[in-house]
Protein backbone atom coordinates (compact mmCIF):
# COMPACT_ATOMS: atom_id res chain seq x y z
CA UNK A 1 0.00 0.00 0.00
CA UNK A 2 0.94 3.28 -0.90
CA UNK A 3 -0.06 6.96 0.41
CA UNK A 4 1.42 10.95 0.76
CA UNK A 5 0.57 10.59 4.78
CA UNK A 6 0.34 7.97 7.25
CA UNK A 7 -1.46 8.19 10.79
CA UNK A 8 -0.58 6.01 13.29
CA UNK A 9 -3.45 5.85 15.98
CA UNK A 10 -7.19 7.10 15.35
CA UNK A 11 -7.58 9.51 18.63
CA UNK A 12 -8.09 13.06 18.50
CA UNK A 13 -4.95 13.90 17.78
CA UNK A 14 -4.60 11.35 14.90
CA UNK A 15 -8.28 11.97 13.54
CA UNK A 16 -7.88 15.83 13.42
CA UNK A 17 -4.40 16.10 11.30
CA UNK A 18 -5.99 13.58 9.19
CA UNK A 19 -8.63 16.48 8.79
CA UNK A 20 -6.17 18.87 8.26
CA UNK A 21 -4.26 16.82 5.86
CA UNK A 22 -6.80 15.57 3.77
CA UNK A 23 -8.85 18.27 3.63
CA UNK A 24 -6.12 19.57 0.81
CA UNK A 25 -6.85 16.35 -1.15
CA UNK A 26 -3.50 14.85 0.20
CA UNK A 27 -4.08 10.74 0.35
CA UNK A 28 -4.76 10.14 3.93
CA UNK A 29 -4.28 6.67 5.50
CA UNK A 30 -4.97 5.95 9.15
CA UNK A 31 -3.55 2.68 11.37
CA UNK A 32 -5.81 2.13 14.07
CA UNK A 33 -5.63 -1.08 16.75
CA UNK A 34 -9.48 -0.32 17.79
CA UNK A 35 -12.80 -1.53 16.14
CA UNK A 36 -13.75 2.03 15.78
CA UNK A 37 -12.12 6.09 16.15
CA UNK A 38 -11.79 8.12 18.60
CA UNK A 39 -8.89 6.52 21.10
CA UNK A 40 -9.71 7.08 24.25
CA UNK A 41 -12.25 9.61 23.65
CA UNK A 42 -14.55 6.77 22.94
CA UNK A 43 -15.15 6.43 26.83
CA UNK A 44 -14.59 9.88 27.80
CA UNK A 45 -18.02 11.57 28.64
CA UNK A 46 -16.66 14.42 30.64
CA UNK A 47 -17.26 17.68 28.88
CA UNK A 48 -13.75 19.40 27.29
CA UNK A 49 -14.16 23.29 26.97
CA UNK A 50 -10.43 24.41 26.73
CA UNK A 51 -11.02 23.72 22.88
CA UNK A 52 -9.31 25.14 19.83
CA UNK A 53 -11.72 27.74 18.45
CA UNK A 54 -13.82 25.57 15.60
CA UNK A 55 -14.64 23.08 18.18
CA UNK A 56 -17.40 24.08 20.77
CA UNK A 57 -17.03 22.42 24.28
CA UNK A 58 -18.87 18.74 24.22
CA UNK A 59 -18.18 15.90 25.71
CA UNK A 60 -15.35 13.31 24.72
CA UNK A 61 -17.95 10.63 23.14
CA UNK A 62 -18.84 13.31 21.31
CA UNK A 63 -15.94 14.67 20.04
CA UNK A 64 -14.82 11.35 19.19
CA UNK A 65 -17.82 11.14 16.74
CA UNK A 66 -17.48 15.17 15.58
CA UNK A 67 -13.73 14.63 14.79
CA UNK A 68 -14.30 10.96 12.92
CA UNK A 69 -17.50 12.37 11.22
CA UNK A 70 -15.65 15.17 9.42
CA UNK A 71 -13.32 12.85 7.41
CA UNK A 72 -16.46 10.71 5.70
CA UNK A 73 -16.47 12.76 2.49
CA UNK A 74 -12.35 13.27 2.37
CA UNK A 75 -9.32 10.78 0.73
CA UNK A 76 -8.51 9.00 4.41
CA UNK A 77 -8.54 5.34 4.28
CA UNK A 78 -9.41 3.99 7.87
CA UNK A 79 -7.55 1.00 9.00
CA UNK A 80 -9.30 -0.07 11.60
CA UNK A 81 -7.92 -3.60 13.74
CA UNK A 82 -4.52 -2.66 12.24
CA UNK A 83 -1.55 -2.39 14.11
CA UNK A 84 1.45 -0.85 13.56
CA UNK A 85 4.34 -3.36 14.38
CA UNK A 86 7.69 -2.38 12.96
CA UNK A 87 9.87 -0.42 9.93
CA UNK A 88 10.64 -2.37 7.20
CA UNK A 89 14.62 -1.60 5.74
CA UNK A 90 13.25 1.37 3.03
CA UNK A 91 11.77 3.29 5.96
CA UNK A 92 7.78 1.49 5.06
CA UNK A 93 5.77 0.68 7.84
CA UNK A 94 4.78 -2.88 8.39
CA UNK A 95 1.47 -3.14 9.78
CA UNK A 96 -0.74 -6.37 10.89
CA UNK A 97 -4.09 -6.89 10.57
CA UNK A 98 -3.86 -10.26 13.09
CA UNK A 99 -3.62 -12.49 9.40
CA UNK A 100 -1.06 -10.88 7.46
CA UNK A 101 1.49 -8.12 7.68
CA UNK A 102 2.49 -5.83 4.81
CA UNK A 103 4.02 -2.50 4.33
CA UNK A 104 2.60 0.85 3.86
CA UNK A 105 5.07 3.15 2.03
CA UNK A 106 3.78 6.98 2.84
CA UNK A 107 5.88 10.33 2.11
CA UNK A 108 5.32 11.47 5.70
CA UNK A 109 4.40 9.21 8.66
CA UNK A 110 2.67 11.09 11.86
CA UNK A 111 2.52 8.79 14.83
CA UNK A 112 -0.37 10.21 17.26
CA UNK A 113 0.00 6.79 19.52
CA UNK A 114 -0.86 8.53 22.55
CA UNK A 115 -0.14 8.01 26.35
CA UNK A 116 -0.11 5.09 28.47
CA UNK A 117 -1.52 5.23 32.04
CA UNK A 118 1.13 4.86 34.76
CA UNK A 119 0.85 1.87 37.32
CA UNK A 120 1.68 1.80 41.18
CA UNK A 121 3.05 -1.06 43.46
CA UNK A 122 2.01 -2.34 45.79
CA UNK A 123 1.85 -6.14 47.15
CA UNK A 124 -1.26 -7.62 45.16
CA UNK A 125 -1.35 -5.24 42.38
CA UNK A 126 -1.58 -8.27 40.07
CA UNK A 127 -5.00 -9.38 41.43
CA UNK A 128 -7.74 -9.32 39.52
CA UNK A 129 -9.80 -6.41 40.37
CA UNK A 130 -7.13 -3.60 40.13
CA UNK A 131 -6.58 -2.01 37.42
CA UNK A 132 -6.24 1.56 35.53
CA UNK A 133 -8.62 4.45 35.81
CA UNK A 134 -8.87 4.51 32.39
CA UNK A 135 -9.54 0.84 32.60
CA UNK A 136 -12.70 0.97 34.64
CA UNK A 137 -13.52 3.78 32.33
CA UNK A 138 -13.70 1.82 29.42
CA UNK A 139 -15.79 -0.64 31.05
CA UNK A 140 -18.51 1.55 32.90
CA UNK A 141 -19.02 3.93 29.67
CA UNK A 142 -17.80 1.95 26.78
CA UNK A 143 -18.86 -1.82 27.50
CA UNK A 144 -21.43 -0.29 30.01
CA UNK A 145 -20.26 -2.91 32.54
CA UNK A 146 -19.83 -2.12 35.98
CA UNK A 147 -16.00 -2.84 36.94
CA UNK A 148 -16.64 -3.45 40.72
CA UNK A 149 -19.40 -2.41 43.57
CA UNK A 150 -16.65 -1.46 46.16
CA UNK A 151 -13.97 1.11 45.09
CA UNK A 152 -10.54 2.18 46.39
CA UNK A 153 -9.07 5.02 44.20
CA UNK A 154 -5.53 5.39 44.39
CA UNK A 155 -3.28 8.46 43.41
CA UNK A 156 -5.81 11.60 43.23
CA UNK A 157 -5.57 13.84 40.17
CA UNK A 158 -8.11 15.67 37.83
CA UNK A 159 -8.80 12.36 35.70
CA UNK A 160 -9.35 10.30 38.73
CA UNK A 161 -11.44 12.30 40.29
CA UNK A 162 -13.71 12.66 37.62
CA UNK A 163 -13.50 8.70 36.84
CA UNK A 164 -14.54 8.11 40.64
CA UNK A 165 -17.58 10.89 40.13
CA UNK A 166 -18.37 8.72 37.41
CA UNK A 167 -18.43 5.09 39.07
CA UNK A 168 -20.27 6.99 41.93
CA UNK A 169 -23.07 8.18 39.11
CA UNK A 170 -23.31 4.87 37.94
CA UNK A 171 -24.01 3.50 41.72
CA UNK A 172 -20.24 2.23 42.83
CA UNK A 173 -19.63 2.78 46.51
CA UNK A 174 -16.45 4.54 46.05
CA UNK A 175 -15.03 3.86 49.73
CA UNK A 176 -12.21 6.59 49.20
CA UNK A 177 -9.59 8.39 46.98
CA UNK A 178 -6.13 7.18 48.68
CA UNK A 179 -3.15 9.45 47.85
CA UNK A 180 0.65 9.56 49.12
CA UNK A 181 1.13 13.03 49.19
CA UNK A 182 -0.05 15.68 51.96
CA UNK A 183 -1.58 18.04 49.60
CA UNK A 184 -3.00 18.05 46.74
CA UNK A 185 -2.14 20.16 43.46
CA UNK A 186 -4.58 23.41 42.73
CA UNK A 187 -6.65 21.44 40.05
CA UNK A 188 -6.94 18.53 42.43
CA UNK A 189 -8.22 21.11 44.92
CA UNK A 190 -10.80 23.11 42.85
CA UNK A 191 -12.37 19.99 41.82
CA UNK A 192 -13.27 18.13 45.76
CA UNK A 193 -16.13 16.73 46.10
CA UNK A 194 -16.92 16.62 49.36
CA UNK A 195 -19.18 13.34 48.97
CA UNK A 196 -16.15 11.26 47.77
CA UNK A 197 -13.60 10.52 51.38
CA UNK A 198 -10.21 11.97 50.57
CA UNK A 199 -7.38 10.13 52.41
CA UNK A 200 -3.98 11.87 52.13
CA UNK A 201 -0.90 10.94 53.62
CA UNK A 202 -2.04 7.34 52.53
CA UNK A 203 -0.74 4.50 50.57
CA UNK A 204 -2.05 0.60 49.96
CA UNK A 205 0.14 -1.89 51.80
CA UNK A 206 -1.57 -4.88 50.41
CA UNK A 207 -4.16 -5.99 48.58
CA UNK A 208 -5.55 -9.37 49.43
CA UNK A 209 -8.08 -12.27 48.46
CA UNK A 210 -8.78 -15.55 46.52
CA UNK A 211 -8.86 -14.93 42.61
CA UNK A 212 -9.69 -11.55 42.93
CA UNK A 213 -9.55 -8.55 45.47
CA UNK A 214 -11.37 -9.21 48.63
CA UNK A 215 -9.68 -7.11 50.86
CA UNK A 216 -7.16 -4.33 51.10
CA UNK A 217 -4.94 -2.82 54.04
CA UNK A 218 -4.67 1.28 53.92
CA UNK A 219 -1.90 3.18 56.01
CA UNK A 220 -3.44 6.16 56.70
CA UNK A 221 -1.04 8.80 58.30
CA UNK A 222 0.88 6.15 60.00
CA UNK A 223 -1.84 3.51 61.04
CA UNK A 224 -3.15 0.42 59.32
CA UNK A 225 -6.91 -0.19 58.70
CA UNK A 226 -8.78 -3.26 56.53
CA UNK A 227 -11.26 -2.09 53.92
CA UNK A 228 -13.63 -4.86 52.04
CA UNK A 229 -13.76 -3.96 48.69
CA UNK A 230 -13.90 -5.41 44.80
CA UNK A 231 -12.08 -2.27 42.88
CA UNK A 232 -9.19 -0.66 42.79
CA UNK A 233 -8.60 2.04 39.97
CA UNK A 234 -4.86 2.73 40.15
CA UNK A 235 -4.82 6.62 38.88
CA UNK A 236 -1.02 7.51 38.64
CA UNK A 237 -0.87 9.41 35.67
CA UNK A 238 0.06 9.11 32.23
CA UNK A 239 3.23 8.81 30.11
CA UNK A 240 4.05 9.13 25.98
CA UNK A 241 4.16 5.87 24.37
CA UNK A 242 7.38 5.30 23.21
CA UNK A 243 7.26 2.36 21.33
CA UNK A 244 7.21 3.00 17.57
CA UNK A 245 10.29 6.05 17.89
CA UNK A 246 13.34 3.97 18.44
CA UNK A 247 13.05 1.70 15.59
CA UNK A 248 11.83 5.10 13.31
CA UNK A 249 15.32 6.11 14.41
CA UNK A 250 14.00 9.20 16.72
CA UNK A 251 15.65 10.48 19.65
CA UNK A 252 14.37 10.66 23.03
CA UNK A 253 14.21 13.26 25.51
CA UNK A 254 13.12 13.52 29.57
CA UNK A 255 10.72 16.54 30.72
CA UNK A 256 8.60 15.48 34.23
CA UNK A 257 6.25 17.99 33.12
CA UNK A 258 5.56 16.32 29.84
CA UNK A 259 5.19 12.92 31.49
CA UNK A 260 8.70 11.82 31.60
CA UNK A 261 10.06 10.15 28.74
CA UNK A 262 9.19 11.66 25.17
CA UNK A 263 10.52 12.12 21.41
CA UNK A 264 12.99 14.97 20.43
CA UNK A 265 10.59 17.05 18.26
CA UNK A 266 11.29 20.75 16.65
CA UNK A 267 8.64 23.76 16.42
CA UNK A 268 6.96 22.36 14.05
CA UNK A 269 7.00 18.54 15.46
CA UNK A 270 9.01 16.62 13.11
CA UNK A 271 11.50 14.14 14.91
CA UNK A 272 15.09 13.70 13.99
CA UNK A 273 13.92 11.22 11.35
CA UNK A 274 12.30 13.94 8.94
CA UNK A 275 9.87 11.68 7.43
CA UNK A 276 7.93 11.02 10.95
CA UNK A 277 6.37 13.64 13.01
CA UNK A 278 4.62 13.38 16.50
CA UNK A 279 1.76 15.17 17.65
CA UNK A 280 -1.34 14.69 20.74
CA UNK A 281 0.14 12.81 23.94
CA UNK A 282 2.33 11.23 22.36
CA UNK A 283 4.53 14.53 22.41
CA UNK A 284 4.05 14.73 26.00
CA UNK A 285 0.93 14.12 28.05
CA UNK A 286 -1.00 18.01 27.49
CA UNK A 287 -5.08 19.20 27.55
CA UNK A 288 -7.20 18.13 24.94
CA UNK A 289 -6.78 21.41 23.40
CA UNK A 290 -2.97 20.98 23.16
CA UNK A 291 -3.29 17.76 21.77
CA UNK A 292 -5.32 19.06 18.81
CA UNK A 293 -3.10 21.82 17.87
CA UNK A 294 -0.20 19.70 18.13
CA UNK A 295 -1.66 17.58 15.49
CA UNK A 296 -2.94 20.79 13.46
CA UNK A 297 0.98 22.02 13.76
CA UNK A 298 2.47 18.55 12.28
CA UNK A 299 -0.13 18.75 9.77
CA UNK A 300 1.17 22.20 8.39
CA UNK A 301 4.53 21.35 8.11
CA UNK A 302 3.74 18.24 6.27
CA UNK A 303 1.40 19.91 3.88
CA UNK A 304 4.18 22.37 3.38
CA UNK A 305 6.92 19.56 2.47
CA UNK A 306 4.24 17.78 0.13
CA UNK A 307 4.25 21.57 -1.48
CA UNK A 308 0.43 22.31 -0.85
CA UNK A 309 1.31 24.57 1.17
CA UNK A 310 4.24 27.79 0.39
CA UNK A 311 6.42 28.57 2.61
CA UNK A 312 4.49 32.01 3.39
CA UNK A 313 0.88 30.43 4.24
CA UNK A 314 2.25 27.56 6.16
CA UNK A 315 4.42 30.23 8.02
CA UNK A 316 1.75 31.99 8.76
CA UNK A 317 -0.67 29.10 9.87
CA UNK A 318 1.78 27.59 12.06
CA UNK A 319 2.04 30.94 13.98
CA UNK A 320 -0.99 31.12 14.81
CA UNK A 321 -1.50 27.64 15.75
CA UNK A 322 1.48 28.15 18.41
CA UNK A 323 -0.22 31.17 19.93
CA UNK A 324 -3.36 28.84 20.45
CA UNK A 325 -1.10 26.19 21.75
CA UNK A 326 0.17 28.99 23.92
CA UNK A 327 -3.40 30.24 25.07
CA UNK A 328 -4.95 27.02 25.93
CA UNK A 329 -2.06 25.34 27.65
CA UNK A 330 -1.28 28.10 29.31
CA UNK A 331 -4.68 27.82 31.14
CA UNK A 332 -4.60 24.85 31.58
CA UNK A 333 -0.93 24.34 33.40
CA UNK A 334 1.47 26.77 31.94
CA UNK A 335 4.66 24.77 32.77
CA UNK A 336 3.71 22.04 30.32
CA UNK A 337 3.91 24.51 27.65
CA UNK A 338 7.43 26.34 29.34
CA UNK A 339 8.29 22.63 29.27
CA UNK A 340 7.10 21.76 25.40
CA UNK A 341 9.18 25.19 24.48
CA UNK A 342 11.69 24.23 26.59
CA UNK A 343 12.32 20.40 24.89
CA UNK A 344 11.90 22.19 21.03
CA UNK A 345 15.01 24.70 21.94
CA UNK A 346 17.22 21.71 23.10
CA UNK A 347 16.71 19.62 20.24
CA UNK A 348 17.11 22.90 17.87
CA UNK A 349 20.11 22.99 19.54
CA UNK A 350 21.46 19.42 19.80
CA UNK A 351 21.00 19.14 16.19
CA UNK A 352 22.64 22.74 15.11
CA UNK A 353 18.86 24.00 13.58
CA UNK A 354 18.47 27.34 13.89
CA UNK A 355 14.81 28.26 15.50
CA UNK A 356 12.49 29.78 12.66
CA UNK A 357 12.13 34.33 13.41
CA UNK A 358 8.17 32.69 13.92
CA UNK A 359 9.27 30.81 16.99
CA UNK A 360 10.76 34.15 18.56
CA UNK A 361 7.50 35.33 19.84
CA UNK A 362 6.80 32.12 21.28
CA UNK A 363 10.07 32.53 23.45
CA UNK A 364 9.39 35.97 24.19
CA UNK A 365 5.85 34.82 25.69
CA UNK A 366 7.84 32.47 27.79
CA UNK B 1 7.68 -2.90 50.52
CA UNK B 2 7.37 -6.14 50.68
CA UNK B 3 10.84 -7.73 48.18
CA UNK B 4 8.48 -10.15 46.71
CA UNK B 5 5.96 -8.02 44.93
CA UNK B 6 5.77 -8.58 41.08
CA UNK B 7 7.21 -5.91 38.91
CA UNK B 8 7.26 -7.11 35.91
CA UNK B 9 3.13 -8.95 35.57
CA UNK B 10 4.39 -11.17 32.54
CA UNK B 11 7.64 -12.87 33.40
CA UNK B 12 6.43 -12.22 36.96
CA UNK B 13 9.91 -10.98 38.53
CA UNK B 14 10.10 -9.15 41.68
CA UNK B 15 11.29 -6.62 43.35
CA UNK B 16 13.88 -8.85 45.17
CA UNK B 17 14.99 -10.50 41.84
CA UNK B 18 15.93 -6.68 40.16
CA UNK B 19 17.40 -5.44 43.38
CA UNK B 20 19.64 -8.51 43.22
CA UNK B 21 20.34 -8.23 39.69
CA UNK B 22 21.69 -4.21 39.81
CA UNK B 23 23.95 -5.54 42.95
CA UNK B 24 25.32 -7.98 40.46
CA UNK B 25 26.37 -5.31 38.10
CA UNK B 26 23.05 -4.89 36.22
CA UNK B 27 23.09 -0.54 35.68
CA UNK B 28 20.19 -0.46 32.66
CA UNK B 29 17.18 -1.99 31.99
CA UNK B 30 18.80 -4.11 29.00
CA UNK B 31 20.73 -5.36 31.46
CA UNK B 32 18.12 -6.55 33.96
CA UNK B 33 16.63 -8.23 31.09
CA UNK B 34 19.19 -10.20 30.28
CA UNK B 35 19.89 -11.57 33.88
CA UNK B 36 16.34 -11.85 34.55
CA UNK B 37 13.92 -12.12 31.33
CA UNK B 38 11.70 -8.77 33.25
CA UNK B 39 10.36 -7.45 30.61
CA UNK B 40 10.52 -10.02 28.02
CA UNK B 41 7.25 -11.70 28.27
CA UNK B 42 4.39 -10.65 25.87
CA UNK B 43 3.60 -6.99 27.08
CA UNK B 44 7.25 -6.16 26.59
CA UNK B 45 7.91 -3.68 29.30
CA UNK B 46 4.98 -1.20 28.63
CA UNK B 47 3.93 -1.83 31.99
CA UNK B 48 7.18 -2.35 34.02
CA UNK B 49 9.17 0.33 31.97
CA UNK B 50 8.90 3.03 34.52
CA UNK B 51 8.88 1.03 37.39
CA UNK B 52 12.10 -0.86 36.40
CA UNK B 53 14.06 2.58 35.73
CA UNK B 54 12.88 3.67 39.02
CA UNK B 55 14.43 0.75 40.87
CA UNK B 56 17.36 1.96 39.07
CA UNK B 57 17.32 5.59 39.87
CA UNK B 58 16.61 4.45 43.42
CA UNK B 59 19.29 1.29 43.53
CA UNK B 60 22.31 3.54 41.31
CA UNK B 61 21.57 7.23 43.44
CA UNK B 62 20.92 8.19 39.88
CA UNK B 63 18.25 10.59 38.76
CA UNK B 64 15.32 8.94 37.03
CA UNK B 65 16.32 11.07 33.86
CA UNK B 66 19.50 9.40 33.30
CA UNK B 67 17.88 5.83 33.13
CA UNK B 68 17.73 5.27 29.41
CA UNK B 69 14.27 3.41 28.80
CA UNK B 70 14.38 -0.44 27.16
CA UNK B 71 15.37 -1.33 23.84
CA UNK B 72 12.24 -1.15 21.90
CA UNK B 73 12.18 -4.36 19.34
CA UNK B 74 9.98 -5.19 16.88
CA UNK B 75 7.74 -6.70 16.57
CA UNK B 76 6.07 -3.83 18.41
CA UNK B 77 3.01 -5.34 19.58
CA UNK B 78 2.09 -8.95 20.44
CA UNK B 79 1.93 -10.33 16.88
CA UNK B 80 1.25 -14.37 15.47
CA UNK B 81 4.11 -16.06 13.91
CA UNK B 82 1.64 -16.73 11.19
CA UNK B 83 1.00 -13.03 10.27
CA UNK B 84 4.67 -12.42 9.69
CA UNK B 85 5.08 -14.70 7.48
CA UNK B 86 1.49 -14.49 4.95
CA UNK B 87 -0.81 -16.80 4.41
CA UNK B 88 1.23 -18.36 1.03
CA UNK B 89 4.56 -18.99 3.11
CA UNK B 90 3.26 -20.14 5.90
CA UNK B 91 4.09 -23.31 4.94
CA UNK B 92 7.66 -22.62 6.08
CA UNK B 93 6.65 -22.26 9.52
CA UNK B 94 5.08 -25.00 9.94
CA UNK B 95 8.11 -26.66 8.68
CA UNK B 96 9.95 -25.39 11.78
CA UNK B 97 7.82 -26.52 13.75
CA UNK B 98 7.49 -29.83 12.22
CA UNK B 99 11.44 -30.18 13.01
CA UNK B 100 10.78 -29.58 16.13
CA UNK B 101 7.57 -32.38 17.09
CA UNK B 102 7.66 -35.82 18.02
CA UNK B 103 9.63 -38.16 15.66
CA UNK B 104 7.15 -41.08 13.90
CA UNK B 105 6.72 -43.80 17.01
CA UNK B 106 8.20 -41.44 20.04
CA UNK B 107 6.01 -41.27 22.88
CA UNK B 108 4.52 -38.16 24.13
CA UNK B 109 4.36 -38.49 28.06
CA UNK B 110 1.39 -36.93 29.31
CA UNK C 1 -22.79 -6.16 36.47
CA UNK C 2 -24.52 -4.71 33.07
CA UNK C 3 -25.01 -0.83 33.67
CA UNK C 4 -29.12 -0.94 32.55
CA UNK C 5 -29.59 2.95 33.11
CA UNK C 6 -26.15 4.54 31.97
CA UNK C 7 -26.65 8.36 34.15
CA UNK C 8 -25.23 9.83 30.52
CA UNK C 9 -25.47 7.54 27.38
CA UNK C 10 -28.80 6.65 25.57
CA UNK C 11 -30.00 3.37 25.85
CA UNK C 12 -28.16 1.31 23.11
CA UNK C 13 -30.47 -0.94 21.06
CA UNK C 14 -27.55 -3.87 20.73
CA UNK C 15 -28.84 -7.33 20.71
CA UNK C 16 -28.07 -10.18 23.15
CA UNK C 17 -25.59 -13.01 21.92
CA UNK C 18 -24.84 -16.19 23.76
CA UNK C 19 -21.18 -17.22 24.64
CA UNK C 20 -19.89 -20.12 25.91
CA UNK C 21 -16.74 -19.67 28.83
CA UNK C 22 -15.55 -22.84 30.43
CA UNK C 23 -18.10 -24.33 28.99
CA UNK C 24 -21.30 -22.53 30.59
CA UNK C 25 -23.48 -20.74 28.59
CA UNK C 26 -23.14 -16.80 28.83
CA UNK C 27 -25.07 -13.80 27.40
CA UNK C 28 -23.47 -10.89 26.72
CA UNK C 29 -24.46 -7.87 24.37
CA UNK C 30 -23.66 -7.40 20.72
CA UNK C 31 -20.53 -4.76 20.56
CA UNK C 32 -18.59 -5.83 23.93
CA UNK C 33 -15.52 -7.18 23.78
CA UNK C 34 -14.68 -10.64 25.43
CA UNK C 35 -13.18 -9.13 28.58
CA UNK C 36 -16.51 -6.76 29.20
CA UNK C 37 -18.77 -9.80 28.55
CA UNK C 38 -17.33 -11.59 31.04
CA UNK C 39 -16.95 -9.12 33.52
CA UNK C 40 -20.56 -7.99 32.91
CA UNK C 41 -21.51 -11.96 34.11
CA UNK C 42 -19.23 -11.43 37.35
CA UNK C 43 -16.31 -13.26 35.74
CA UNK C 44 -13.13 -10.98 36.86
CA UNK C 45 -10.47 -13.74 36.74
CA UNK C 46 -9.90 -14.75 33.06
CA UNK C 47 -6.26 -17.18 33.92
CA UNK C 48 -3.42 -17.64 35.53
CA UNK C 49 0.40 -17.03 34.80
CA UNK C 50 3.08 -19.42 33.43
CA UNK C 51 5.24 -19.76 36.74
CA UNK C 52 3.49 -18.54 39.73
CA UNK C 53 -0.13 -19.88 38.84
CA UNK C 54 -0.78 -16.83 39.77
CA UNK C 55 -4.11 -15.04 39.08
CA UNK C 56 -4.85 -12.41 36.33
CA UNK C 57 -7.87 -10.57 34.97
CA UNK C 58 -8.64 -7.12 33.29
CA UNK C 59 -5.90 -4.59 33.95
CA UNK C 60 -4.96 -1.63 31.14
CA UNK C 61 -8.37 -2.20 28.87
CA UNK C 62 -6.29 -1.34 26.12
CA UNK C 63 -4.21 -3.93 24.73
CA UNK C 64 -0.92 -3.63 26.55
CA UNK C 65 -0.55 -5.25 28.93
CA UNK C 66 -1.52 -8.65 27.86
CA UNK C 67 -3.04 -9.27 31.83
CA UNK C 68 -6.28 -10.26 30.01
CA UNK C 69 -5.35 -13.22 27.66
CA UNK C 70 -7.99 -16.09 27.16
CA UNK C 71 -8.21 -18.60 24.67
CA UNK C 72 -11.08 -18.12 22.11
CA UNK C 73 -12.17 -21.38 19.80
CA UNK C 74 -9.15 -22.91 20.78
CA UNK C 75 -7.06 -20.05 20.03
CA UNK C 76 -4.48 -19.05 22.56
CA UNK C 77 -3.81 -15.98 24.33
CA UNK C 78 -6.32 -14.01 22.52
CA UNK C 79 -6.62 -10.07 23.80
CA UNK C 80 -9.83 -10.46 25.99
CA UNK C 81 -9.83 -6.28 25.99
CA UNK C 82 -9.10 -5.79 22.06
CA UNK C 83 -11.40 -8.77 21.12
CA UNK C 84 -15.49 -8.65 20.39
CA UNK C 85 -17.75 -11.00 21.73
CA UNK C 86 -19.10 -12.88 18.56
CA UNK C 87 -22.70 -15.49 18.88
CA UNK C 88 -21.79 -19.19 19.80
CA UNK C 89 -17.88 -18.06 20.65
CA UNK C 90 -16.37 -20.64 22.86
CA UNK C 91 -14.41 -18.88 25.54
CA UNK C 92 -11.80 -20.48 28.18
CA UNK C 93 -9.38 -18.87 30.70
CA UNK C 94 -6.27 -18.56 30.12
CA UNK C 95 -4.35 -21.30 31.34
CA UNK C 96 -0.22 -20.68 31.04
CA UNK C 97 2.04 -21.94 28.13
CA UNK C 98 0.70 -22.07 24.75
CA UNK C 99 1.24 -26.09 23.40
CA UNK C 100 3.15 -25.26 20.11
CA UNK C 101 3.54 -29.28 19.47
CA UNK C 102 -0.71 -29.80 19.39
CA UNK C 103 -0.34 -28.92 15.56
CA UNK C 104 -4.39 -28.73 16.23
CA UNK C 105 -4.57 -25.31 14.67
CA UNK C 106 -2.66 -25.06 11.57
CA UNK C 107 0.72 -24.14 14.01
Amino acid sequence: METDVLIIGAGPAGLNSAYEIASNGVQTVIVDESFFPGGQLKQQTQYFNNLPRQFEAQRGITLAETLANRLHSLPVTMLHKHTMIGVYKDGSIGVSNGESTFPIKAKKVIVTTGAAEETCLFPGWTLPGVMTVGAAQILMNRERVLPGKNAIILGCNSFSQEVAQQLKDCGVNILGIIEKNTSLGRESRERLHSDIPLLLNSYITRAMGRGEVEKVFINHNGSEQEWRADLICIGNGLSPILEPFEILDCSFTNKEKLGGLLPGYDSNFKTENSSVYVAGNAAGITCMGGVLLTAEIAAADVLRHLGVLNREDAARQTTYLWKELLRIETQTDSEVFYARVASIQEFHEKNNIPLPTSFHAILEEC
Amino acid sequence: MDKSTIVCRCEEINIDEIETAIKMGASTFDDIKRLTRCGMGPCQSKVCMNLVRELLSENLGKPLKEIPPSRMRMPLKITRLGSLVGKESSNNVLSVFSESSLEEGEQQNE
Amino acid sequence: MYIKDHPILKKDNNHEVTFFYNGTTLKAKHGQTIAGALMANGIKKFGITRKLQQSRGLYCANGRCCSCFVTVNGLEHVLSCMTLIEDGMEVNPNSGDPDVRRGEYGN
